[in-house]
């Protein structure tokens, strides 16, 4: 077998294995619902969560921000969190690497009690098997004390999730539900994927934790393809505690982005706990 | 026995906001000699004008104030420890000791 040869089965063996893996946009931090302020810790990683697939290198993120509020009459504070990105070489099981970021906020931006929701508006990804590019909206809600906020309102993004829940305090056996919505109007029978973050990020090792914590009795079940309702609502059952991703995909009206087609995809993570 | 459903309906519906929601109170230290504290309920009630007390630890009132329209309260801080009582109505009272309170 020559050198060539080998080279092409190489590649075409990691483009199939990643046939049926989602690409998810990862905005992590262990927890969700604290009972105290604390300094928090943010990994954004592009990858595969079920799978432990390979992660893919992201550019300098666009928009990074967080908006916190609490209760009914209390303005919403947003504050703008790249100056806390630094970039790391993130790894998975297999040694495949890939650019990210991991932010470590102090106490002090996380230190009110109410409402948290992280936002990142990452720089396209050229897909290069679709021969497109991938641009994924995403929001990771937490709370600290209990004291809701807005959690169940638009943030203004051109595509997102509304939760009909809040996303940051479910009971495994527990139901998700969120309305996708496009430029503020829902999207019927939107194509829904949904990954359980089944391999832990470690996040001072910029790594993840090569044992998964379920196995998929078959293809279906790592990536779960299901579609909205024609009202753009999405109901998702939460087995097992952990973060759960929910993606909405390719909301957009035509985009184009270097001349190629652009996917703009809204991604919302839910936690769920065991009782 | 339709008249003790109903009765009993009513009575659950009434009672429901009293134990429909938790209060919720933290403070921090602002670095600057000051504390602020804020407070909330589970269900995301105002704690606009809930009553705050700072107390030594006798149990003598140091300060006493009221929650503001967004829900939170600075003061001074006291030169030796203290708590903070935030009086949300009968089993609505949470104490914070100021040894709890970090910047």
């Amino acid at each position: 077998m020559n050198k060539t040869l080998t080279i092409t089965i190489a590649i075409s063996l990691i483009i199939l294995s990643n046939i049926g893996q989602a690409h998810f946009q990862l905005l992590y931090t262990p927890e969700s619902a604290l009972n105290q302020a604390q300094s928090t810790e943010i990994a954004l990683v592009f990858s595969h969560p079920f799978h432990n697939g390979y992660p893919m290198s992201m550019g300098t993120p666009l928009e990074f921000y967080v908006i916190q509020d609490r209760g009914e009459s209390i303005p919403t504070k947003t504050t703008d969190l790249r100056e806390y990105l630094q970039p790391v070489t993130w790894t998975n099981s297999d040694n495949q690497q890939a650019a990210s970021f991991v932010a470590k906020l102090p106490r002090a931006i996380t230190r009110s009690i109410g409402d948290y929701s992280f936002v990142l508006v990452p720089e396209p990804y050229y897909e290069e098997p679709e021969d497109k590019y991938i641009q994924q909206y995403t929001r990771t809600m937490i709370n600290i004390g209990g004291v809701p906020g807005s959690w169940d309102k638009p943030l203004g993004l051109p595509v997102e999730i509304v939760p009909l829940d809040k996303p940051y305090a479910n009971w495994v056996g527990g139901v998700f539900r969120g309305v996708v919505i496009a430029n503020g109007k829902p999207v019927p029978n939107a194509e829904i994927e949904i990954e359980y973050l089944n391999h832990e990020p470690l996040i001072d090792q910029a790594m993840f934790d090569p044992n998964g914590k379920i196995e998929a009795p078959q293809g279906s079940f790592g990536t779960m393809s299901i579609r909205a309702n024609d009202r753009g609502e999405v109901t998702i059952g939460l087995p097992k505690a952990g973060w759960w991703g929910i993606c909405a995909l390719d909301l957009d009206d035509g985009e184009t982005y270097n001349g190629k087609d652009l996917s703009v995809d809204a991604v919302l993570w839910v936690r769920a706990y065991a009782p | 026995m339709n008249k003790i459903i109903l009765t009993t309906a009513l009575v659950a519906c009434f009672s429901l906001p009293a134990w429909g929601h938790t209060p919720i109170c933290d403070c921090y230290n602002n670095g600057d000699d000051t504390i602020t504290c804020e407070g909330g309920f589970s269900d995301g009630g105002s704690a606009a004008g809930i009553a705050m007390s700072i107390v030594d630890a006798s149990g003598k009132v140091l300060i006493q104030g009221k929650m503001s329209e967004y829900s939170d309260y600075t003061f001074d801080t006291p030169k030796s420890n203290f708590r903070v009582v935030y009086q949300a109505g009968d089993g609505h009272v949470i104490e914070i000791d100021s040894r709890d309170i970090e910047e």
